[in-house]
């Protein structure tokens, strides 16, 4: 039997291709899982990576010291993005192209995400990030990004049932910063208050540098206001309010922004006692009642993390978000193998997967994972263990 | 609401006051407006905080040091981004030279320092919050102090003399021996000192805080522009005047119209006197 030209090109191609695809699933299952972590370890926004870090880099070191996820390690890829967009696409686009992780844990603020979220959507890369811009998740656009942390939204909604529905608060003052983010929550939660029957009494974009409070918060109490609900990721605002309060010897609750519960406030306000009546956002998970005490499953970590990672000068929720991060790519590699396709298909049927810092739920047309009941208020000045206590009004 | 706004404003205006008097300062022994000066004032917050709150120095030590640091800074600007376009003035490189160096003091103590504000030291006890509060009182005493010092310096001393004498006319001055080059060098160290000390006189209320660059750079520019450049009774008048009428804008038109208010105030008066209030206008010879 003759061979021709043609027929010997397609044997051999068909013989080297079945010879180096034998050993492929092998590799895939020895090879460590790589988790793709866009940090921004330095520069002015680090300080939630740092917290994040801290667990992935614990969480990371508990599954392979338990032998990895079905005998595959772990190998955390951290690139340091420094806040900036550019820095990120760049990290993002190493991650894809020349490493080849199997997910992206990250970016930690809504700046870098904005910028990498189509880019890690073309490549389908399974991404998760704790980023809290409502445009970054999208299932039709981006059905690959998971959300870990709430939405601004999700923020909105729990600092208006707070005031609404514990304080009683009906009448609010609503003041922000000048940044974009400021403008834009005070009109949205404006809008929400609206919405469900709150009247807003007085609003505001105050600039963050502005040395004397006392004008707006004149007006806001001219106005009748019985709360004053802050979006400002500016301390040094932040405790101007709290002291112009104090001097104009009015008791208003301040409601708002995690940043007003930030521990550099405690040097700048005038006295501690003008830090209190500060009800900033918080969750529940990370939240201690009257007794002092965490829900179960977070006093077991805090036990666990106890000499091993510092609490002190972080956030419980990020070094909580940051293990819950790595189990979750940990959980999907596990149950689906680390193919993206896979990886995605897992999340989407998680359905309240027990995690550190929530009880994540995701579905194919819904990937805000992090539960709106579990936004909670927590008294801004009660720092324990990277943990605060429960704003009054909630059953602990 | 009257104490206030002139308790605020006072203190807000005087530190504005200093700050045009770095520029003034600056700009009669080079002809050069640099934009470095609301960077000095942002310094001199940042500095005394390190010096005597982190590093636990004593007050008058870590203002010395603060001033020291200061003049340095201002030395620094005039061999770096003053003195290679002195020959081509016409040109105003100037604006981007010292624009520049002001970016990069703002990055450096960013990164170093931090983005959020700091406290800054009390010097005479707890904060009491009212309008008896040293973070008002502090700004004005030192913006009366260093008129003083500035009086006694131009009219009863040889040094003040020479330095009116090159601001007046540096050929002449240089004609008659005047040592014109280390009188610039000495007028840039005079200004960092005079920066640092609003900073520092201000930082109780603007804290130790890396965004009070721009914002001084800016508000600071106002009371000379207003007053007339090269003219500090002009600056001092301006900047009292600014800070009053921002405080009372706040108080009537809300933050984010105060800014607007200022600057419409601010057009008026350029197109009534376009050499400031206090300056002459220009002549030519012929």
């Amino acid at each position: 039997m003759s061979v021709t030209r043609r027929q010997f090109t397609a044997g051999a191609a068909a013989a080297g291709a079945s010879t180096v695809s034998f050993p492929l699933p092998a590799i895939a299952q020895s090879e460590p899982i790589r988790l793709g972590w866009l940090a921004a370890m330095t520069g002015p926004s680090s300080a939630p990576a740092i917290g994040f870090n801290r667990g992935v880099v614990w969480a990371a070191e508990q599954i392979n010291a338990a032998g990895g996820v079905k005998g595959r390690k772990i190998e955390v890829i951290t690139r340091d993005t420094q806040g900036d967009p550019t820095k990120a696409v760049n990290a993002t686009q190493e991650m894809i192209s020349a490493l080849k992780v199997h997910a992206i844990w990250g970016p930690t603020n809504s700046g870098e995400s904005l910028a990498v979220t189509p880019i890690m959507a073309r490549a389908k890369m399974p991404n998760i990030h704790p980023c809290v811009v409502d445009s970054l998740i999208d299932t039709t656009k981006f059905p690959n990004a998971f959300r870990l942390a709430p939405s601004n939204t999700q923020w909105d909604d729990a600092v208006r049932g707070y005031c609404l529905k514990i304080v009683g608060a009906k009448k609010v003052a609503i003041i922000g910063d000048t940044t974009g983010y400021g403008v834009a929550a005070v009109n949205a939660s404006a809008a929400g208050f609206a919405k469900d029957g709150g009247e807003v009494v007085y609003k505001a974009n105050i600039d963050a540098t502005q040395p004397d409070m006392t004008p707006d918060l004149l007006r806001a109490r001219n106005a009748g206001a019985q709360a004053i609900v802050v979006w400002s990721t500016s301390t040094g605002m932040d405790a101007r309010l709290f002291n112009t309060r104090a001097t104009m010897g009015w008791d208003v609750p301040f409601v708002g922004h995690p940043s007003m519960s930030s521990g550099e406030i405690a040097g700048l306000v005038d006295k501690p006692a003008n830090w209190e009546k500060v009800y900033a956002i918080g969750y529940r998970s990370c939240s201690y009642g009257d007794d002092g005490k965490l829900p179960p499953r977070n006093r077991e970590l805090v036990e666990k993390l106890r000499g091993k990672v510092n609490l002190q000068d972080t956030l419980l929720w990020w070094v909580a978000g940051g293990i819950d991060a790595v189990n979750l790519v940990a959980q999907a590699v596990d149950l689906g193998g680390s193919s993206p396709d896979n990886i995605i298909k897992v999340w989407n049927g998680l359905q309240k997967y027990p995690g550190y810092f929530g009880d994540y739920t995701f579905t194919t047309t819904e990937h805000n994972g992090y539960p709106t009941e579990d936004v909670v208020m927590s008294a801004a000045s009660t720092a324990k263990d990277g943990s605060f206590k429960l704003a009054p009004g909630y059953k602990g | 609401m009257l104490a206030s706004i002139l308790a605020s404003g006072l203190a807000v205006g005087a530190i504005y006051a200093l700050i045009g008097v770095a520029y003034n300062t600056m700009f009669s022994a080079s002809r050069v407006m640099s934009f470095t000066a609301g960077q000095l004032g942002m310094l001199g917050g940042v500095l005394g905080s390190l010096f005597v709150l982190r590093l636990g120095m004593p007050y008058l030590v870590g203002l010395v040091l603060t001033l020291a640091a200061c003049a340095v800074v201002g030395v620094i600007t005039e061999v770096v981004t003053v003195r290679p376009v002195l020959k081509s003035l016409d040109q105003h490189l100037y604006v981007l030279s010292t624009l520049a160096l002001a970016l990069m003091i703002q990055h450096a103590v960013a990164v170093q320092w931090s983005t959020e504000p700091h406290p800054f030291p009390r010097l005479f006890g707890p904060a009491t919050g009212g309008i008896t509060d040293e973070k008002f009182w502090l700004p004005i005493v030192a913006c009366i102090l260093t008129i003083a010092a500035l009086e006694f310096l131009y009219r009863h001393t040889l040094v003040g003399r020479a330095f009116l004498a090159i601001a007046e006319d540096n050929f002449a001055a240089r004609a008659l021996g005047l040592p014109e080059r280390d009188l610039r060098i000495a007028s840039y160290a005079l200004a960092g000192m005079i920066g640092a000390l609003a900073g520092f006189a201000g930082g109780a209320l603007l804290l130790a805080f890396v965004a009070n660059g721009p914002l001084l750079n800016f508000y600071g520019f106002v009371p000379v522009a207003l007053g007339g450049l090269g003219n500090n009774r002009g600056a001092i008048v301006g900047g009292f005047a600014l800070g009053i009428f921002q405080q009372a804008a706040n108080f009537l038109v809300g933050g984010i119209f105060s800014s607007v208010a200022v600057f419409v105030l601010f057009i008026i008066v350029l197109l009534v006197a376009p050499q400031g209030l206090f300056g002459a206008p220009a002549t030519r010879r012929v």
